[in-house]
């Protein structure tokens, strides 16, 4: 580190309590000047609750906090961008219509004299300017934000966190949730030149590779406790297990074992499956096994679902349980024993102002209702039933899914999917999100309906298909790739097009 | 905690409709009188049934403003009717078929073809307006009225209460019945909320849509027949008093309970009757009240939608 290690935020004794529920107790957090600081726990740990505390959303019950030597209390968000700290939402909301530049200095453009107070474009282009040559990126700031690849909208996002000359502390909230491997890259590559600039980045993530690839030092929370501190050397030099420190003794992302078989009956048959997105895909999926797709968001895995589940139009044959198939809409595949459980959970997975039952019932309503009457006794007994076998947490029938956290949002989804019986599961992205306790229950879920039914898991985490799956195949570019012998082979054909040697 | 959520707005509603009361109570005492209560009972039959029916097309989150004109076209079909000498039970079917027929276009419209629904519902109440002239050249029709049995719709009474306000609790019977106990509701609920996710789980997403906009016209053009009925002549004018309280019935009782509901349309529709009410014993001009109205709409919009609050908090904060 080119700055040395200069403490730029020291946080002693925080506590923050709600009610009579202790979310953070008595943790200490320092950061230092231009370094990459990994902030890791499984939801509920009390990581965003220190986020929260630090961006000025929550107001601390106790503990002191100091950025750059100077006391603060930071209660506003407004205190927080004062004394010098900038946060990336998770998802950061950003005006489409307007361009790269504006976005950055939404709010602050700066208006000409006149009667109608023109907003200064050409300002706007200076300014955008010179941010770009504090922090050079290559980004083309005059394009529209809906034009631009997920990474550039993240940096927009970054940049208007850094429009201000004081900022000093930049947290990212899982800014790599929706980017592909390449974005990932210039993504890091772009916080490493901030770290060079003195910035402090404190860095949220719920993939542990990262860590190691980006991260100068993490922190692990764990029941609203800081449990460990280390560099990353440290951490290799020791073997030091994250995922144990996360979950504590035992812990760990485990795949469930795979049963070895694949003679089972054949349920799903694709044969030159085409759609826009993707083109001649042909596999088959079995009962008794799961079949893996690895592809990149943008290889034509989210499509290729959707083409099976009726959702989009497609060409080429299609074949369930021996009998050829044309699925108009996905009622239609529903009703022909295919679910699917979306990678957009929030947009199309959930009703999100509903609560467990209701979501729980949504895919099946025949078997929710008789006579066209909701059968409410029923229906909360099979939903509680379902909630128990996926390990919903907490166990709140009567809540609204917005109260739930990513992974047990997502258990719903696959609740909803046993309620309806299917013979074919498709599961896009199953892990987005999820935090690593609700990862290895989810694969085990997987593994225990694929008992009954044929399972497809479609996902941009390679180490994902790969560990899940008893066959794999790659979708790059729209193009199927089969071959992968291992995990390496499997990456390879499915961020290069072919599978090495 | 559900439960105990609804309690408490419960509570707030009653001590709101509490406040009101005794203000106009105080202001005149034959605002608590049994004729006076009896009379907004009435006025909320009509202005409850285009509410609720209005519900159903903003729980599928869309909007339908051509029900006023629709109405206005069934009351002057219905008033055709009788005055052409057809017995009343088949021109009240007459005016409700024009209601119904009229909300399968807007749901069509707008389910199937996706066009745009303020606009698709402005053009189509625009048309029924053009229609409801047809029939006298714009001059109401009161012919055969007395002789007809339509006035018994608003005269009769049934097991103690007037016949509109019992027509006004039947409808909301089953309305309730289909939108929070059947899957047709449960279906409405979550298109509204989520469509992609609601065809996603295999909801006929556009049959709903149609169904709520069908919903909504029969409903207003039932309306309109017992403001005919109370009135004794059918008017081109008719359905243009709906269109205000019904949305601000709907959004009223949605901001005080949450989300839009029959039972929060009920509501919506006591709150802005007992005002309307209470103004005119008042004998405050209408044009008056309708401004008042409108204030405490807006007003309790924004107190009650935690929405709308928390965009304010998050406004303070950015600022």
């Amino acid at each position: 580190m080119t700055s040395g290690t200069r403490t730029v935020l020291d946080m002693r004794g925080i506590e923050k309590r709600f009610g009579d529920v202790k979310a953070l107790g008595h943790v200490d957090f320092d950061l230092d000047a231009g370094e990459i600081h990994a902030l890791l726990g499984v939801n509920g740990a009390g990581k965003s609750t220190l986020i929260k505390i630090l961006s000025g959303v929550y107001v601390k019950s106790g503990g002191t906090i100091a950025v750059g030597g100077v006391q603060h209390e930071l209660g506003t968000p407004r205190a927080a961008i004062e004394a010098g700290i900038a946060t990336v939402q998770q998802h950061p909301e950003l005006v489409g219509d307007l361009t790269g530049a504006e976005n950055i200095f939404l709010g602050h453009e700066g208006a000409r004299p006149g009667l109608f107070g023109r907003i200064d474009r050409a300002d706007i282009a200076r300014r955008a300017e010179a941010l770009l040559q504090r922090f050079p990126i290559q980004i083309d700031l005059s394009r529209r934000v809906a034009d631009m690849p997920a990474v550039d909208r993240e940096i927009v996002a970054i940049l208007h966190a850094l429009r201000l000359e004081n900022t000093r502390i930049l947290i990212l909230d899982e800014p790599t949730s929706t980017l592909t491997e390449r974005e990932k890259a210039s993504l890091f590559s772009m916080m490493r030149m901030l770290r060079k600039a003195g910035i402090a980045i404190i860095y949220i993530t719920h993939r542990l590779e990262e860590v190691y690839e980006i991260a100068d030092r993490f922190t692990v929370f764990r029941g609203g406790q800081k449990v460990a501190c280390h560099t990353v050397a440290e951490a290799r030099g020791k073997a030091i297990s994250i995922p144990v420190l996360m979950l504590g003794a035992g812990g760990g992302l485990t795949f469930p074992p795979r049963t070895g078989r694949s003679d089972g009956a054949v349920v799903l048959e694709a044969e030159g499956l085409s759609a826009d997105g993707f083109a001649n895909v042909s596999l088959t999926a079995r009962k008794g096994e799961i079949l893996g797709i690895f592809g990149l968001v943008g290889s034509g895995v989210d499509e290729l679902s959707k083409a099976l589940f009726g959702a989009i139009p497609s060409s080429g044959a299609l074949r369930l349980e021996g009998r050829d198939v044309r699925f108009r809409s996905p009622a239609e595949a529903l009703r022909a024993g295919i679910f699917l459980v979306p990678g957009d959970r929030r947009a199309e997975g959930l009703t999100l102002d509903e609560n467990v039952i209701f979501n729980t019932v949504a895919a099946n309503m025949s078997r929710a209702s008789l006579g066209g009457l909701m059968r409410f006794g029923a229906n909360r007994r099979a939903a509680r039933e379902l909630a128990q076998m996926v390990d919903l947490q907490p166990m709140r029938l009567d809540r609204d899914l917005r109260g739930f956290s990513g992974g047990n949002q997502q258990k719903v989804v696959i609740a909803r999917g046993l309620y309806r019986q299917a013979k074919c599961y498709i599961f896009v992205e199953p892990t987005v999100g999820v935090d690593i306790g609700a990862r290895s229950r989810i694969y085990a879920l997987m593994r225990e309906i694929s008992k009954d039914a044929a399972v497809i898991v479609m996902s941009s985490d390679c180490d994902e298909v790969h560990g899940v799956a008893d066959r794999t195949l790659a979708l790059y570019k729209g193009r199927p790739i089969e071959g992968a012998a291992d995990r390496d082979q499997l990456l390879h054909a499915g961020i290069m097009g072919g599978v090495a040697a | 905690m559900i439960s105990n959520r609804l309690f408490i707005r419960l509570l707030a509603f009653a001590a709101l409709v509490a406040v009101i009361a005794a203000i106009f109570w105080s202001q005149n005492p034959a605002f608590l009188s049994g004729g006076n209560i009896r009379a907004l009972m009435r006025h909320m039959s009509v202005q409850g049934l285009a509410a609720l029916g209005l519900t159903f097309v903003i729980v599928v989150r869309h909007f339908d403003l051509s029900f006023p004109g629709v109405a206005s076209m069934g009351a002057m079909t219905l008033g055709w009717l009788i005055a052409s000498g057809a017995p009343f039970p088949a021109a009240i079917a007459g005016a409700l078929a024009v209601g119904l027929v009229f909300g399968l276009v807007n749901g069509i419209a707008v389910a199937r073809f996706g066009l745009p629904d303020i606009v698709t519902t402005i053009a189509t109440g625009g048309l029924a307006v053009g229609f409801s002239y047809f029939y006298s050249n714009g001059t109401s029709i009161s012919q055969n009225f007395f002789m007809s049995g339509i006035l018994d719709l608003n005269d009769k009474r049934i097991i103690g209460l007037d016949m509109p306000f019992a027509i006004l609790m039947a409808a909301a019977g089953v309305a309730a019945v289909v939108l929070h106990a059947s899957r047709v509701g449960a279906g409405m609920y979550a298109t509204g909320q989520n469509r992609v996710s609601a065809r996603f789980a295999g909801i006929a997403t556009r049959r709903l849509i149609v169904l709520a906009f069908a919903l909504c016209g029969t409903m207003a053009c039932l309306a309109i027949t017992l403001l005919v009925a109370s009135s004794g002549a059918a008017n081109v004018t008719a359905g243009g008093q709906l269109l205000m309280p019904a949305f601000a019935a709907v959004y009223l009782g949605a901001a005080l309970f949450g989300r839009p509901s029959v039972g929060a349309t009920l509501a919506g529709t006591l709150m802005m009757s007992t005002m309307l009410n209470g103004f005119t014993l008042l004998a405050i001009p209408y044009y008056y009240s309708d401004a008042i109205v409108s204030t405490v709409l807006i007003a309790a919009i924004a107190i009650f939608d935690p929405r709308l609050s928390g965009l304010l908090n998050f406004r303070k904060a950015a600022a």
